[in-house]
């Protein structure tokens, strides 16, 4: 397929002026003392889950098992979403190296572990020293999109990510390999606008490329997938921050992303189904918080909200495989709609210790991906999940959290039955080590 | 079969146009100021800055004075000061680790990233005390460089005013003699403050206090720290501690001193056992004070001691 590759002479751009820009400045000036030496900080964040489902409701919310099982390289088969097992669970450890390169570069590995898998799930390289408030990350990292995307667990409220960052993006969020390039306006409102080109492969864009096949019986049937070099996916963010004075902060955002390849096959013992597209998201976040100005957090508040909502337009195709090479098939084309939001309050109702209340719905539209119905097509619809939770946090000393949670799950599934579950969790986490600032 | 070359080539061709955006955005020119604009995290460095740059600088304060300076977030409005900035002053040695370096990090600003000259660290400036932190057991709240509550300290502050004088005569060299006129005035000003209040308060005093913050008035009072309420600092005091306290401290005199967003309650519990008054003080003056802010909060600070 011929095609047009704009993006390389961008990508060799933005790269040149990253490391050309901060080593013109960086002539100007030797530090007294040694803080621009080489200088790695390590940190160690362990995470214990204890998890008891007190009562069995739908694992599976409606009309989101599509991207979120299929595509995912380390699938988590646990019975349920959570990937926590009745009992007790290592929950989502983290090891933390960072460093950085005099005023230039800050240096980032961030390596997740749990009992079966370790991972790295950020990796990169973040300027420090370009001009004119702009900045360029490189690496795999956590896309800035909405809120919660970009932090890691021992910065949420929850146990447990936000069912709409879940299943619209997967099990880490969006994580993505790519070049990220933000600019901060000198206004005095604080405003971030920010651009992602990222390789694009997924749960929320699955992948498959050129060249697969599927055979029985000496008939085999080829994809039809096309190659498409990355970057397949483009975001783009927007944050907004007033100043509100000593005891009020807020943030709101907005993002979107644009992927222009959406491939997944399904084979089966007649034949192979393909979903080809494109798709896209967009979506707002807010955040509040309220400092009472007294000692340990007591009579603080964090309220923090976002909506999300994605389309993936998808042509479809099954074909049936065939000794006499006559193939039988069905295609068609339809749009997946679905969506999701949560909201949460924090609240610290004494010194070290807080309490929070979360709701979240899940595919408020819930159109799913375009499936086989006798011998046309349809685009099912479904309804619409939901989740509430509740939290106390402890704070013993600084570094340290136990949290206890309660989930009632209200989730449907594809066939429009409802039902209840009831989950308690508690959580420890223990950051160990030099453990660096907390993002607002 | 799959017509999608067209959207694939219009999302090429947008990336490349927001790519060549923000280029040219990077190559407009710097607005330059007149004035040096300085971002100080703490209303004692606030103080240095607004003294010694006077009508040639504009000096925003970060951590409410009323706050504790060790637990803030990194506020976006934060990181829009920071963005502006031609300086930032802090005091270092960890106070300021939990939210500092990440609105630095947020504020894609080179001019005042670390190393940079438009960074102002106090803790590089001044020798500074053991902490306790660095002797007991680690709790997470280390201070491994030495006790970095040096704002109540006017004698360090006036080696501060002029390290700062001469740091802000670098970035502004038109303006340097000033900058150090005014600094060495600001010196001289905190140091004899400093020498007429040790003369006003009644020698060997003895003070417990709640955190290590006001560990520095035994640096230019005539005081000695006896006992901290927090059993370990970030701490709240416990009941044991508390009593512990007592039980060393029976039968003799002194003052309980705390900080105004620290709770009271340690503090009045040793006022009920050993009969010593306690005094909740401000750490650092008001957000928008000068000189005389200072001055006058040091007297604060003396006044709560039984004077000669």
């Amino acid at each position: 397929m011929p095609r047009t590759h704009y993006t390389r002479p961008v990508l060799a751009g933005l790269t040149a002026l990253t490391l050309a820009a901060p080593g013109a400045a960086a002539a100007q000036w030797a530090a007294p003392g040694d803080d621009s030496a080489w200088d790695l900080d390590i940190s160690l964040i362990l995470e214990g889950v204890y998890f008891n489902e007190l009562s069995e409701g739908i694992s599976d919310p409606a009309g989101f098992d599509d991207g979120h099982d299929h595509g995912h390289s380390h699938g988590h088969d646990h019975g349920h979403d959570h990937g926590f097992d009745d009992g007790f669970n290592l929950g989502h450890s983290e090891l933390v190296f960072e460093a950085n390169l005099g005023d230039l570069f800050d240096g980032v590995v961030m390596i997740g572990f749990d009992e079966d898998h370790l991972e790295v799930e950020e990796a990169y390289l973040v300027t420090r020293g370009l001009p004119a408030g702009f900045q360029v990350k490189a690496g795999r990292f956590l896309s800035d999109i909405g809120y919660i995307n970009s932090r890691h667990v021992h910065d949420w409220d929850f146990v447990d990510r936000p069912l709409v960052n879940e299943f619209l993006f997967g099990d880490h969020g969006l994580q993505e390999t790519g070049v990220q390039a933000t600019w901060v306006a000198p206004t005095e409102t604080y405003t971030q606008l920010g651009i992602e080109l990222l390789q694009g492969d997924n749960s929320f864009i699955p992948y498959e490329g050129a060249g697969g096949s599927h055979s029985r019986d000496g008939d085999t049937i080829h994809s039809s997938f096309s190659d498409v070099s990355g970057p397949r996916l483009i975001t783009a963010f927007a944050k907004f921050g007033p100043d509100l004075g000593p005891d009020h902060a807020a943030q709101f955002g907005i993002s979107g992303g644009y992927a222009d390849t959406w491939q997944q096959q399904t084979e089966h013992g007649s034949g192979l189904e393909e979903w080809d597209g494109d798709a896209w998201f967009a979506g707002i976040d807010a955040v509040y918080k309220y400092s009472s100005g007294r000692a340990y957090g007591h009579g603080d508040w964090r309220l923090q909200g976002e909506y999300f909502y994605r389309e993936v337009d998808l042509d479809y195709q099954r074909r049936q495989f065939d000794t006499n090479h006559e193939r039988h098939g069905i295609t068609g084309s339809g749009t997946s709609k679905q969506d999701g939001l949560y909201i949460q309050g924090v609240y610290g109702f004494a010194p070290r210790w807080e309490a929070g209340l979360r709701a979240e719905a899940l595919g408020l539209t819930n159109r799913g991906r375009i499936e086989r119905d006798g011998l046309d097509t349809t685009v099912p619809s479904f309804g619409t999940s939901y989740r509430h939770s509740a939290q106390v946090t402890f704070r013993p000393v600084e570094p340290v959290f136990l949290r206890a949670q309660l989930s009632q799950n209200d989730f449907i599934d594809d066939h429009g039955h409802r039902d209840r579950g009831l989950e308690f969790l508690l959580q420890l986490n223990v950051a160990l080590g030099a453990h660096g600032a907390h993002r607002f | 079969m799959f017509p999608r070359k067209t959207r694939r080539h219009l999302t090429r061709t947008f990336a490349a146009v927001v790519a060549a955006t923000l280029l040219t955005l990077a190559l407009l020119p710097a607005q330059a100021a007149a004035g040096l604009n300085i971002v100080a995290t703490t209303s004692s460095l606030g103080v240095l800055a607004r003294e010694i740059g006077a009508d040639q600088a504009e000096v925003r304060v970060l951590a409410p004075p009323d706050r504790d300076a060790h637990y803030l977030d990194a506020r976006p409005s934060f990181m829009a000061a920071l963005r502006r900035a031609d300086m930032l002053l802090e005091l270092g040695a960890g106070l300021e680790e939990g939210w500092l370096p990440a609105a630095q990090r947020g504020a894609n600003n080179r001019a005042i990233n670390s190393g940079q000259p438009g960074h102002f660290r106090g803790a590089d400036q001044v020798e500074l005390r053991r902490s306790i932190t660095m002797d007991g057991p680690n709790m997470g709240h280390v201070h491994a460089e030495g006790n970095p509550h040096f704002n109540s300290d006017p004698l360090r502050l006036a080696e501060l005013a002029l390290a700062l004088g001469q740091r802000m005569g670098e970035l502004r060299p038109e303006h340097a003699d000033t900058f150090m006129e005014r600094a060495e005035h600001t010196a001289e000003r905190l140091r004899a403050h400093a020498e007429a209040l040790a003369e006003q308060v009644a020698p060997d005093q003895r003070i417990v206090v709640y955190h290590e913050d006001l560990d520095y008035l035994e640096e230019w009072l005539p005081v000695e720290v006896v006992g901290y309420l927090e059993p370990a600092p970030g701490i709240p005091p416990t009941a044991r501690h508390l009593r512990r306290l007592v039980g060393d401290l029976e039968g003799t005199e002194g003052t309980v001193l705390y900080a105004e967003f620290q709770p009271p309650r340690g503090a009045e519990f040793l006022e009920r056992n050993l009969g010593w008054p306690t005094h909740a003080v401000p750490l650092d003056p008001p957000a928008d004070a000068g000189l005389d802010g200072y001055l006058e909060l040091m007297s604060t600070w003396a006044q709560t001691l039984p004077q000669r």
